[in-house]
């Protein structure tokens, strides 16, 4: 295993020469324990990690709600542009109107979508809008002096749901999943009271099935006087199809890296957002932008916000891939989703006989099927068995009401050829199980092998130190 | 733009295989439907670019002697090349590490950069940006010490003190003007938010005389490579932003946050940690580790809600740092604070009043002696951003190696007019 301190080279010298400071002794530095490395062998160093590393550009990634769509490279191109991307963050607004442009612009579309009233941009990734999410919610209950202490979330939620919940010390009220993959509707009744400020709900939910009952549950909620939030990561069935302000929500968050195809650079960075009704605006972080008389504003003096979340405005550069993303779609925008919607489908139609489905309902898009039938730990082995033929595996073990189950979201840019040949794999792997179970069990067979992760966990190694030789 | 593949005849086999007529009949049960969309066009690609340049061109871009937690240090040519790769920039978290070998081990040296530039035990693989970092190593402590206070020392950047404030108050932490037995932790930023350097050997153990822990906040991360580390002081938790090494500017997003703490703290870490271990065939290898922390498993009772980190900024930070490697960072440091003192001292000269009263790095405070606003703006006019104005007359400046004594001297020129 070659890390890059492992080498000592002559240095390429991308910066001037200079010499040493003047700093008191009890402040300087005196050593830095770093090697010089050239260029040359840097190149080639990442080069060759990359060639380690699977990605949406090498084949198929049907990473179960993550939305692992294909990334158009003219937005790297667009983020890269000089007045993007060398624009400083104390700029005054006088001379960054093009970028203030941008979020305002962005904001407004995303209003249009999914028909709330406000939207921020300040969240750096989905987590951190839930948390701004919940904290309005907590401000807004506190100001009108109700003690509402719970949060209501189906039992195949997301985590982070609960987490964010728990982060804001309110208490998660767990509502069981019904046999068609809906939260279960005589529980919510039996939970939903006036201690509860949110009902939090995924639509369509981490089964990739469309909530049924959503409209008597906002009912319910409503008549509870409790919010109902969405967490939009699932926004890839819904474009220019339905809205989540008409569905009843008060609050959505949208992953712009997910729906709006940033690329997820190995897990972020990614950008959030957050939608509210007219009722909550005022609780948005600050500053917000504004148009005035045909210019581009920062407004930071509204005392009802819930503070500043980001160090800046938000995940800019991000923002910007979201925004060219949509404008190139523009009023075909509902395609994505159709087609999301159909490869979903149509790839659960080819599995669905060979796998232990949990809700045998027509998926939005994406889909959960069970390996159960298979034997034991057959998940995970499927997983590495499914990378020896050069494709990566679904989501595995989420949502966990699924026993031994697989979460596949193909997304709209893959090929009915992708799909088929997909499912033939998984297919010869299932007969693989019963044929020869060993060469399941021990993929993958390529290199790296099955890794062992109860070792990583109990004998800690998280840094390289150098030797004391 | 169209990024889906099909046929008109794929979407009729198709939609034969789900038994469906149409894609519209599909999505039946989506409800309520919406009835109209208003959005432009669909544009080319030709028109997308030509409408985002000049939405970029409505940005000026100048020479920058501004920081206040963003720095123009120079980004070298490598790192654009490489980030770019499809493999790392279009992978997702490496849930499966066997298909992810690259973007872990990129993560392992990365932990392994932060520790040692920090002279800490353990780094996570990055935060968001600098201050929910910050907020994140207050509940961090809350946790640990089980105790809400939040003690800042003066000095810390006004925008992280406002995020601080945000997740105080959403978490029920709140901000605490004594170090007592209710402290969580004690806060203090290097350099502060005014350029000082400050020896905060006393503030730490004040901090641990009550039981409360030690977070130092960095300000420009490439001051970790000359000044003594927070490690060596004796800091608990250490976090900042990595935007210095190698991170577009990009009006203040997406850059990358740290957090690196004492071996002790290991297990209430935020976020991602990758550790190496082998794989069945005793070969080393990298893989996600103590995930038993986080949110996926732990639910309700996680350390942090956080999914996602910022990987492709932490692999933009480990190219940076490599590349520059030590002799190189030294020379950007020394750069960085050669040209400071050297614009102080000339100001110093054209009658701004030096406000900084300890060392500084490479960021420090003037009193202008005309409005501030003027000397801002006839600066601008200049195509320089001089500073941040932070109020009662004061600016502060900053410099980076990109800020040439050629710039130092039209700055000069400009402000004595």
């Amino acid at each position: 295993m070659k890390l890059i301190f492992n080498y000592n080279q002559s240095n390429t010298k991308h910066t001037p020469q200079e010499k040493d400071v003047d700093l008191p002794d009890d402040l300087k530095r005196k050593d830095l324990p770093l090697n010089d490395v050239n260029e040359v062998q840097i190149i080639r160093h990442y080069t060759r990690l990359s060639r380690k590393n699977y990605g949406i550009d090498t084949n198929f990634y049907p990473l179960g709600s993550c939305t692992m769509k294909y990334n158009p490279r003219i937005n790297e191109d667009i983020a890269r542009l000089p007045g993007f991307s060398n624009l400083h963050p104390f700029m005054p607004a006088s001379h960054a109107q093009g970028a203030l442009e941008v979020i305002w612009e962005l904001e407004e579309i995303l209003k249009e979508i999914t028909g709330m009233d406000a939207f921020s941009l300040q969240p750096a990734a989905g987590s951190q809008s839930e948390l701004l999410g919940v904290m309005i919610a907590k401000k807004y209950f506190t100001e009108k002096n109700e003690n509402r202490p719970k949060i209501i979330i189906p039992d195949s939620a997301h985590g982070t749901n609960p987490a964010t919940a728990a982060m804001c010390k309110f208490q998660t009220v767990t509502i069981p999943t019904d046999e068609r993959g809906n939260m279960d509707i005589n529980e919510f009744k039996k939970a939903i009271g006036k201690d509860v400020a949110v009902v939090m709900i995924t639509n369509p939910n981490t089964l990739g099935l469309y909530e049924e009952n959503l409209s008597e549950i906002k009912d319910i909620a409503k008549e509870n006087g409790a919010l109902m939030y969405c967490d939009g990561a699932n926004m890839n069935a819904l474009l220019g199809i339905s809205k989540p302000a008409d569905q009843g929500f008060d609050m959505i968050h949208l992953n712009l890296h997910k729906t709006f195809s940033t690329p997820h650079g190995g897990g972020g960075p990614g950008g959030g957002s957050l939608g509210v009704k007219s009722f909550l605006e005022d609780y948005l972080p600050v500053p917000r932008i504004k148009k005035e008389n045909e210019k581009f504003i920062f407004e930071s003096n509204n005392k009802k916000s819930v503070g500043k979340l980001h160090s800046f405005y938000g995940n800019f550069g991000i923002i910007v891939r979201a925004l060219a993303y949509i404008k190139s779609w523009g009023t075909d925008i509902q395609m994505i989703s159709q087609i999301a919607v159909l490869n979903a489908n149509y790839l659960f139609c080819l599995l669905k006989d060979d796998f232990d489905v949990p809700y045998d309902r027509r998926c939005a898009h994406e889909f959960v099927i069970s390996a159960k039938n298979l034997g034991d730990k057959s998940a995970v082995n499927i997983a590495k068995r499914i990378t020896d033929y050069g494709f990566h595996a679904p989501t595995i073990y989420f949502p966990l009401i699924v026993k031994e189950a697989l979460m596949i979201e193909p997304t709209e840019t893959e090929s009915k050829n992708t799909l088929d040949e997909y499912a033939k794999v998984l297919k010869t792997i299932i007969k693989e199980i019963h044929d020869e179970p060993e060469l399941v069990k021990n993929a993958p067979h390529t290199t790296p092998g099955r890794l062992d992760e109860v070792k990583a966990a109990r004998q800690l190694n998280l840094r390289w130190v150098p030797s004391e030789s | 733009m169209n990024f889906i593949p099909h046929t008109e005849e794929d979407i009729s086999k198709m939609l034969t295989v789900v038994g469906c007529s149409t894609l519209d009949a599909l999505v039946s049960e989506f409800k309520p439907r919406l009835s109209e969309l208003k959005l432009d066009e669909p544009k080319n690609e030709m028109d997308l670019l030509s409408y985002m340049t000049k939405l970029s061109e409505k940005n000026s871009t100048m020479k920058y002697f501004a920081g206040g937690g963003s720095y123009d240090h120079y980004i070298p040519s490598i790192i654009g090349h490489l980030v770019l790769r499809g493999e790392f920039l279009t992978s997702y978290t490496p849930y499966q590490p066997e298909a992810s070998q690259g973007v872990l081990q990129v993560l392992y040296e990365f932990q392994t950069f932060i520790c040692m530039l920090t002279g800490m035990d353990v780094s996570n693989a990055s935060l968001y940006d600098g201050a929910s970092a910050l907020a994140e190593a207050a509940l961090l402590s809350s946790a640990h010490t089980k105790r809400k206070g939040v003690f800042v020392e003066e000095g810390l950047n006004p925008n992280y003190f406002k995020v601080l404030q945000t997740y105080c108050d959403g978490t029920e932490l709140y901000i605490t003007n004594s170090i007592d037995e209710n402290t969580a932790c004690v806060i203090s930023q290097t350099p502060d938010f005014n350029g000082n350097i400050k020896n905060p050997r006393g503030l730490i153990e004040k901090a641990h005389q009550h039981k409360a822990l030690f977070i130092n906040c960095i300000s420009d991360a490439t001051s970790l490579v000359i000044l003594k580390t927070p490690g060596e002081f004796g800091a608990d938790i250490v976090v900042g932003e990595g935007q210095s090494f190698g991170i577009p500017k990009s009006f203040g997003g997406p850059y990358l946050g740290y957090i690196a703490v004492k071996e002790f703290l290991t297990k209430k870490l935020p976020g991602r940690i990758v550790g190496m271990t082998t794989d069945d065939k005793g070969n080393e290898g990298f893989v996600l580790t103590l995930q038993a922390r986080e949110q996926f498993i732990r639910r309700e009772r996680a350390t942090s809600n956080i999914t996602t980190n910022q990987t492709l900024l932490a692999l933009t930070a480990t190219i940076y740092l490599a590349s520059l490697g030590k002799s190189g960072l030294q020379n950007v440091a020394r750069a960085s604070y050669h040209r400071a003192h050297t614009l102080q001292e000339k100001l110093k000269k054209v009658g701004f009043e030096l406000v900084n009263t300890n060392p500084f790095y490479n960021e420090f405070l003037v009193k202008t002696p005309k409005p501030t606003e003027k000397i801002i703006a006839d600066l601008m006019e200049c195509n320089i951003l001089g500073g941040i104005d932070v109020g009662d007359n004061k600016l502060l400046i900053s410099c980076t190696e990109k800020n040439s004594l050629q710039d130092i001297d039209s700055y000069i020129s400009t402000v004595s007019t």
